[in-house]
């Protein structure tokens, strides 16, 4: 009998990259292409697993919308062996692509809802899929917010991309120290959020950043009156196999890879509060 | 298919099952493993259990996946390295180990299926040898839904009864090793049945050890998240990796690259062994690490072993091998743990 | 001989006197073969309290656990911690303080003679009187231990059982305590490097084929690593992730880190991880003899360290252990230190 080898990972050249941050905490976006020409469909939230050949796989969220068929786009943030070798290749170079993996945001049951994301960091690239493909479907959705914060302007991602959807979206930008030229907010994304009260009327959140600001965020939600069925959010877990065997992502009844990334805070809550 | 074999014919049917590469319980100094055998008289199935579990046999502690190699143009190519053709026969498992690789396969089948894992599950016929006596000290497979006799897991499973052996065929795997060798195998009389029925119930006779109302254990554990039990257990727990190393039911494991830095355009991906109870498994690279303490290590694998693993699949991810209770190095004992969770808070 | 009642009436007075945070001791095992680690927080858990020949366990590794959990807090309880300690294991509390590890306020040392013999192999007694489950083990002068199954009372000869690492002893009894329990009787081995001498008679292939054939059964479970209480760096070479990781560390150094081997249990790796440990050891092993008991596949991991503790003897004159002041092998240098290498 004959079984698919997931463990295999796919060929794809880079089309692109582009240096979103630079220096200590560098945020760059690539744009990928399977070499064999078939790209996978995926749904918004899901991963797919990165491979850098000697260095070993990262998995990392799927920022391009699923509309897009031209090229996969991810934002990676530097942080370890395998993403330091990611970011020191070149438009032109090859590495490995497994995946969709996952489960997606359920957007087909949020239509007709106002959509509120709130992402911080590096946080808004897993969002941003689900962002640009509702957004790409506006008439099915009623009103988006953005809500997006970084520790300086300078570490602010999809920096050209934000002054486009300035246009079409109300953008609340924060950053968390004072900066001359800076006119917007100051201050945590999840005070900006209290400062600008959303409401939680056939409203669906849905945030991603670093863990300590979802856990505020959250908090915040449910001042504001949010459920915990309309709060939404993507879990970050080291990761190994991505297909539910190898037990690193595992809480609970859960696998991250598979049974997450995406998640209600109603679901998430319910897991043992370990990641 | 029930048959008779005598115990002097053994080697006679192994040399006729030549075809297969054949595996059996090796005794080296005071320890035995699984190895392979050379020759049919090789084969002495008067052995307690093994360290490691048959599970290595199917799910080695080192595979590789694939070989990759870049060309002078950065061309990569990638070289699949699924388990060659090679049927093989298992002699000698004990039914804790069978059992604990039907746990393991619900695991690796399903969505994404192993191919490494199921290529050679299915290449690998498995023979039992049902447990007369208990094969450890603290074996306790009964309070698991286990028993020294059973059947699960099995392509063949032998009794011991003294000068001959009851082979039970369950299947058609299994009847294909009979075929090799048809006239050593003669049909059981009113006499052998008996003498067979009565060691199995002997047999169960004789495992000591237990565990009590085990099956009010997965829903006590749903409440105890919080327990200071966890902290009081682990104390003395020094982090190594032999509990789920040993077991037979365990299968985390790792996945690197391994280059040699004597030939840096080519390499290897390869799957290892891990445990959840290594202090970085859930390690993230910013440092970040959702169980950094012996607590909640020890209470990841009860947990899994006794309420998650059995939301899901109806069973307890542990076949009372008593493996992990033999070696730990502190004494740290699943039993008593289980013991202390089942009575925690009466 | 020791007395236990008087051991355990101390340990409860020091605890009711809140002189020191908790005691830790040993014990009873599940099948009484070997004692287990225990730490007695309250004066009447002091009634588990047991001292018999199968406390073999070096309690020293749980200083380690103790001097992490202390660096962790902000304002840590700086009271001592008692530990129950035998001759080999105030040699290795001797290291500790010698390389600054902890302090001698630390610790409250209950010094225990082993008097006259050593304590008990789990295995070789288990084979001995083929698994029968102990009622009680006692220690019974310089040749023997009484032993009572369910079958009855029976002496077993002390050299059929004990521990090889004792029958090599050079310390039975505390260098160093607080209160001393028991008579400083001194034994002396009849080759303390009785195990090196079979070995060391081999001919080149043959250790080389013995040493392949141990190694290969390895599966890194690293419980060696885990139980010697000198194996206590944060970052260890084997690791290829380090546990020194933090928030603020570079993306470069944890990408850089060397990886001196791969995770695969294979001869290559395995060879690296147990030589490249056994020369970290050098001149600080005391032979407390865990790493070899824990070995769940039977590794005679003793006799890599064993070695070279023969040639820091030979080469240096130099013990391990025996003096918390004295500068440490491998961070000295003397005049009269061999330098007929040096060309």
């Amino acid at each position: 009998m004959d079984h698919k080898n997931e463990y295999i990972p796919k060929l794809a050249e880079i089309l692109q990259i582009k240096e979103e941050v630079g220096g200590d905490r560098a945020i760059k976006t690539f744009r990928m292409k399977f070499i064999d020409g078939n790209n996978f469909s995926h749904l918004c939230g899901q991963c797919a697993m990165l491979s850098v050949f000697g260095k070993g796989e990262a998995m990392i969220s799927i920022s391009s919308s699923p509309d897009v068929k031209d090229y996969l786009q991810f934002s990676i943030l530097k942080m370890g062996r395998v993403t330091t070798a990611l970011h020191s290749l070149s438009p032109g170079d090859v590495i490995g692509i497994r995946g969709p993996y996952g489960n997606g945001f359920p957007i087909e049951a949020w239509k007709n809802k106002n959509l509120i994301f709130i992402g911080g960091g590096i946080g808004l690239a897993p969002i941003w899929s689900v962002l640009q493909t509702t957004l790409g479907r506006e008439k099915d959705y009623g009103k988006f917010t953005l809500f997006y914060g970084a520790r300086s302007s300078r570490d602010i991602v999809f920096k050209e991309e934000l002054e486009e959807i300035k246009d079409k979206i109300p953008v609340h930008l924060s950053i968390d120290v004072e900066e001359p030229d800076w006119k917007e907010f100051v201050g945590f994304v999840p005070t900006n959020l209290m400062e600008k009260k959303p409401s939680p009327n056939n409203a669906i959140a849905i945030t991603c950043g670093p863990p300590i600001m979802i856990k505020f965020v959250i908090k915040n939600l449910q001042d504001l009156g949010f459920k915990d069925e309309q709060i939404y959010t993507t879990v970050e877990n080291k990761m190994k196999c991505g297909i539910g065997k190898c037990g690193r992502c595992n809480i609970g009844l859960h696998y991250v890879c598979q049974d997450g990334p995406v998640y209600s805070w109603a679901e998430l809550k319910e897991l043992p509060q370990e990641y | 298919m029930e048959k008779i074999l005598q115990k002097k014919s053994l080697p006679k049917w192994i040399e006729k099952c030549a075809s297969y590469h054949i595996y059996a319980p090796v005794k080296k100094d005071a320890l035995w493993h699984y190895n392979i055998i050379d020759k049919p008289a090789d084969v002495q199935l008067d052995h307690p259990n093994t360290v490691i579990s048959p599970k290595k046999l199917i799910f080695p502690l080192r595979e590789v996946f694939f070989e990759y190699q870049t060309d002078d143009e950065d061309k990569i190519e990638i070289k699949e390295k699924t388990p060659k053709d090679a049927p093989s026969v298992v002699f000698g498992i004990r039914p804790c180990d069978a059992r604990a690789l039907t746990l393991t396969d619900k695991v690796f089948q399903g969505d994404f299926a192993d191919p490494y894992y199921l290529k050679r599950r299915e290449m690998t016929t498995l023979v039992g040898l049902t447990c007369n006596t208990p094969p450890g000290h603290n074996c306790f497979c009964l309070s698991v839904d286990g028993s020294p006799n059973s059947k699960e897991g099995f392509d063949i499973l032998m009794t011991d009864m003294d000068d001959r052996y009851h082979v039970q065929f369950l299947n058609k795997k299994g009847q294909k090793l009979m075929e090799k060798a048809k006239d050593l195998f003669k049909t059981p009389t009113e006499k052998d049945r008996k003498a067979a029925e009565n060691i199995w119930k002997e047999a169960e006779k004789k495992i000591e050890r237990q565990i009590k109302n085990i099956k009010t254990i997965p829903q006590k554990l749903k409440g105890m998240f919080e327990s200071p039990l966890w902290d009081q257990e682990s104390l003395h727990c020094i982090r190594c990796g032999i509990c789920t190393y040993l077991c037979p039911t365990c299968h985390c494991f790792d996945i690197n690259d391994e280059v040699l830095s004597s030939s840096p355009s080519k390499g290897k991906r390869v799957r290892t062994w891990d445990t959840c109870q290594f202090p970085d498994f859930t390690m993230h690279s910013s440092g970040h690490n959702p169980r950094g303490d012996s607590a909640s290590r020890l209470r990841q694998r009860i947990m899994h072993k006794f309420q998650y693993f059995v939301t899901k699949y109806k069973n307890y991810q542990c076949t009372g091998c008593g493996r992990c209770i033999t070696k730990c190095p502190v004494g740290i004992d699943i039993i008593d743990v289980l013991e202390k969770v089942r009575d925690y808070g009466s | 001989m020791v007395n236990l009642e008087e051991l355990k009436k101390d340990a409860k007075r020091i605890l009711q006197d809140k002189k020191v945070k908790y005691v830790i001791g040993y014990r009873r095992g599940v099948d009484g073969y070997e004692a287990i680690p225990a730490f007695f927080k309250a004066p009447e858990e002091c009634d588990d309290l047991v001292w018999d020949p199968t406390c073999i366990h070096n309690l020293v590794r749980f200083l380690r656990d103790e001097k992490v959990r202390k660096d962790r807090e902000k304002e840590p309880d700086k009271r001592p911690v008692a530990i129950i300690a035998k001759g080999c294991d105030t040699r290795a509390i001797n290291v500790l303080l010698q390389e600054q590890y902890i302090s001698r306020e630390d610790v409250f040392i209950l010094g225990i003679s082993c008097e006259e013999t050593g304590v008990i192999d789990g295995k070789k007694l288990r084979k001995k009187i083929q698994g029968k489950k102990i009622k009680q083990i006692d220690f019974n002068g310089k040749d023997g231990f009484s032993v009572i199954t369910e079958e009855g009372k029976t002496e077993v000869a002390a050299k059929d059982v004990m521990a090889q690492r004792c029958i090599e002893c050079i310390s039975n009894y505390p260098i160093d305590h607080d209160i001393f329990f028991g008579e400083k009787k001194k034994r002396e081995p009849e080759n303390p490097f009785d195990s090196l001498d079979s070995l060391q008679s081999m001919p080149n292939e043959k250790r080389w084929a013995f040493w392949k054939e141990h190694l290969e059964k390895c599966i890194r479970c690293y419980a060696c690593r885990s139980v010697c209480p000198m194996c206590y760096c944060d970052e260890c070479v084997v690791d290829t992730i380090s546990f020194a990781v933090f928030a603020d560390t570079p993306a470069e150094e944890k990408a850089n880190k060397i990886k001196w081997l791969e995770k695969s249990p294979v001869s290559s790796e395995n060879f690296v991880y147990h030589l490249v440990r056994a020369m970290h050891l050098a001149g600080r092993c005391i032979d407390c003899g865990e790493c070899e008991r824990v070995c769940p596949v039977d590794i005679p991991l003793r006799h890599l360290n064993k070695f070279l503790e023969k040639k820091a003897k030979e080469l240096f004159d130099y013990q391990a252990g025996f003096d918390p002041e004295a500068p440490a092998l491998i961070s000295s240098f003397k005049e009269e230190d061999p330098e007929d290498f040096i060309r």
